[in-house]
């Protein structure tokens, strides 16, 4: 019968308060628990935005390094079928595509418009208005182009037929791939970043290439199929030469073939969608660009420098989320420690509290052990005991309940994480940077620091009414009630 | 013949109640010998339970001397006074006060905690007792259990644990009905005569009173008047 059992039957000896009061305080303990794990959490994935927003402005920075001189020509959208003859002449313009799933019908061209060709930070050819090639010779002679790249782009994928609320119906692509037609001559191949930098398995495209392709991870995962395999697209059989890693200029889904493999491949012979423009020098840039916009104001130019200012505007936009996130961060730790002392404070109080009253309601039983000889030291040491294993005991509820509702604790006890200011609202352009949703989870060693606050605060409650406990004076065992 | 168990000289308590000074005992001469069996007695208010508190070592004497088998106890600090209730003390109290989420064995147990390391020993030693109080069989039963008589057989079981040189019993048949104090002042009178036991008893009751061999009358903190029991003294007369 040692002091320890006798607090155990003392805690059981009035259950219903010991359940009250080890509930209470299996709370104060889960909700200790759970804000440094809503904290962790917060902090986490901050650290995840500052990452990925970090790596997506060097990557960014250094495809506008790499095409500084370059030009970039689309169509605008609302001047599509520029340059077509007239539907009933038949012999030139876009005919339909033999597959119903190729997307060279005007209105479902390409995934949809994307004036700028801006999106997640990275390049990609923007242009999907088809614009006819031989219209537009004349930019090679205008002063300082040092050379032109025209570019056609094709998504192929399915249609989705997708029915409105109000019951019209829209016909979209889905794209599964995107193929890319470069013009593969010696100059523009060596001089000028037209094709992907970053190979990662067989080699690159190269001057006079034909009938090979050369695809992006995704596509091989697509086709199912390998360096040196062949493919089959639409139709026609390629020899895969090599595969690129996505970089700063090409998107995951494209894969790249000589330009006129591509034109004959989607019958397109004769049709681009971008014109890459490429100055001598990257000072005479924005002379080029207005020149070529006076001489086909039809034409969306882009030069690299635009896309630098809005590279800059979207980067400092970034920092600001950065600076909100970090400046929410710290606000949520001030709350986050200003609620951590009020509830070890309860805590302790609790405790402190329900050992008083415990020691005031057995007065008479604490003087009967003195007056049989007990110490003030073991009668002290079976009060702490008491306190620190009520405590105990609220520790291991306070875990349970941490482990089942330490997200939902979190939530209603910290502000959440504000990264993006309200100029960034409902903009997804910085998809898998916006994690708000901060996953909390309760690691062990939280765990084992909210054991080691329910000894440490069960103690501290229990100090004082230990002490009150063995002061009582033996001779309240006399006492006739 | 036997030597002197408890013995106070000029022993003095009075309660301070503010700036008031209440007297409780004045100038108490009391002596006890090894064996006997005393009753006190005296009018509500007459200082019994002072007497009997400050020679329990649960209260301390205003001035005088409290001698416990030679140790001027009202002298020592109260480190040391614990070691001399557990060791040669045996506490009986009018409400039994025995822990109630102890059985009957582990209330018995408990004044050996301190003293007895083998809890094997504790054990027997608790179940030996109670069967000398006639609780064979009870060992496991919690107070609530146990009948106010039965409670306060395992309360005497207890106060003899350590083996005291004395048992201090303060009105132990108040909260008894007419059987059950026989019973229990049968008892004690029992273990006086069989074990031997120097027990000291404050009673309201004459009858119970009847059984002890010396009775004491405390009035006004004063030991007033001095008697012979009627049985217990006839009783030891006969066997000596
Ligand atoms: N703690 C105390 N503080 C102040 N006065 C006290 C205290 N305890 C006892 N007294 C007083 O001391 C006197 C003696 O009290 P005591 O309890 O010893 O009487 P008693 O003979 O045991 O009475 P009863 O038969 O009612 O139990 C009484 O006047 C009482 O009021
Ligand atoms: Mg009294």
């Amino acid at each position: 019968m040692g002091v320890v059992t006798r607090a155990v039957r003392n805690i059981s000896r009035r259950k219903i308060r010991a359940l009250l009061v080890i509930i209470a305080l299996g709370f104060c303990m889960a909700i200790m628990i759970s804000i440094p794990s809503g904290v962790i959490a917060n902090q986490e994935s901050t650290e995840a935005l500052s990452q990925n927003l970090s790596s997506t402005i060097t990557q960014t920075e250094a495809s506008i390094n790499q095409t500084l001189t370059q030009i970039e020509c689309n169509l605008s959208p609302s001047m599509e079928g520029f340059g077509f003859a007239p539907p009933d002449s038949g012999s030139s313009g876009f005919s339909p595509s033999q597959s119903g799933s190729s997307s060279f019908t005007p209105g479902q061209f390409g995934g949809g418009t994307r004036p700028g060709g801006f999106g997640g930070g990275s390049f990609s050819v923007g242009g999907t208005t088809p614009m006819n090639e031989s219209l537009y010779s004349g930019i090679s002679s205008i002063d300082g182009v040092a050379a032109v790249a025209p570019i056609l782009q094709v998504s192929e994928g399915q249609n989705q037929t997708i029915t409105a609320p109000n019951g019209r119906t829209f016909t979209r692509l889905v794209p599964d791939y995107v193929i890319e037609g470069v013009p593969l001559t010696s100059d523009l191949v060596e001089n000028y970043p037209i094709l992907p930098s970053n190979i990662t398995a067989g080699r690159n495209l190269q001057a006079g290439d034909s009938g090979v392709v050369l695809l992006s991870e995704n596509n091989t995962a697509f086709f199912g199929v390998g360096v040196g395999d062949t493919v089959t697209i639409l139709d026609q059989e390629f020899t895969v030469i090599g595969v690129h890693g996505s970089s700063g200029v090409s998107d995951t889904t494209t894969l790249y073939m000589n330009l006129s493999d591509a034109q004959s491949l989607t019958n397109n012979t004769g049709y681009i969608t971008t014109l890459y423009v490429f100055a001598n020098d990257s000072s005479i840039v924005t002379d080029v660009a207005n020149a070529i916009s006076s001489l086909h104001p039809e034409l969306t130019v882009t030069t690299a420098q635009q896309r630098l200012a809005q590279l800059q505007a979207l980067q400092s936009s970034y920092k600001t989320a950065l600076e909100n996130a970090e400046a929410s961060i710290s606000q949520t730790q001030a709350i986050a420690l200003e609620e951590i002392i009020v509830v070890v404070a309860a805590t302790s109080l609790i405790v402190l509290f329900v050992m008083l009253y415990t020691v005031r309601e057995r007065t008479k039983e604490i003087g009967t052990l003195k007056a049989i000889g007990f110490s003030n030291w073991t009668v002290m040491s079976q009060f702490m005991i008491e306190g620190v294993l009520i405590s105990l005991i609220a520790g291991v509820v306070g875990i349970a309940i941490a482990t089942v509702a330490a997200p939902m604790l979190s939530s209603l006890l910290l502000p959440t994480v504000n990264t993006f200011g309200s100029t960034f609202a409902g903009r997804n352009s910085i998809s898998g940077a916006t994690s708000n949703l901060a996953t909390v989870t309760v690691d062990p060693q939280l765990m084992l620091m909210a054991f080691g606050a329910a000894v440490l605060l069960g103690a501290l409650g229990t100090l004082y009414p230990a002490w009150r406990a063995a002061k009582i004076r033996p001779a309240e065992a006399m006492k006739y009630e | 013949m036997s030597k002197p168990v408890l013995k106070t000289e000029k022993l003095t308590k009075s309660y301070m109640l503010g700036k008031r000074s209440i007297p409780a005992l004045s100038n108490l001469n009391l002596q006890v010998n090894a064996g006997e069996f005393v009753a006190i007695m005296g009018p509500s208010g007459s200082g019994k339970t002072t007497l009997l508190n400050i020679l329990g070592c649960i209260d301390k004497p205003t001035s005088g001397q409290v001698l416990l088998d030679g140790v001027d106890v009202a002298a020592l600090p109260e480190s040391e006074l614990y070691k001399i209730r557990r060791n040669k003390i045996g506490f009986v109290f009018q409400t039994f006060n025995l822990l109630p989420y102890l059985n009957a064995r582990e209330n018995v147990e408990l004044p050996m905690e301190g003293k007895i390391k083998s809890k094997s020993e504790r054990r027997r030693k608790a179940s030996e007792l109670l069967r000398m109080v006639g609780l064979s069989g009870r060992e496991e039963h919690r107070p609530q259990k146990l009948s106010a008589g039965e409670q306060q057989r395992v309360a005497i079981a207890r106060a003899l644990a350590n083996d005291p040189a004395i048992i201090l019993a303060d009105e132990p048949t108040g909260n008894l009905d007419a059987r059950n104090k026989r019973e229990i002042v049968g008892l004690l009178a029992d273990l006086n005569v069989n074990q031997g036991t120097t027990i000291v008893m404050v009673t309201h009751d004459s009858h119970v009173a009847a059984h002890t061999e010396r009775l004491l009358f405390l009035n006004d903190g004063k030991i007033t008047k001095e008697k012979q029991g009627l049985h217990l003294a006839k009783k030891k007369a006969e066997c000596s």
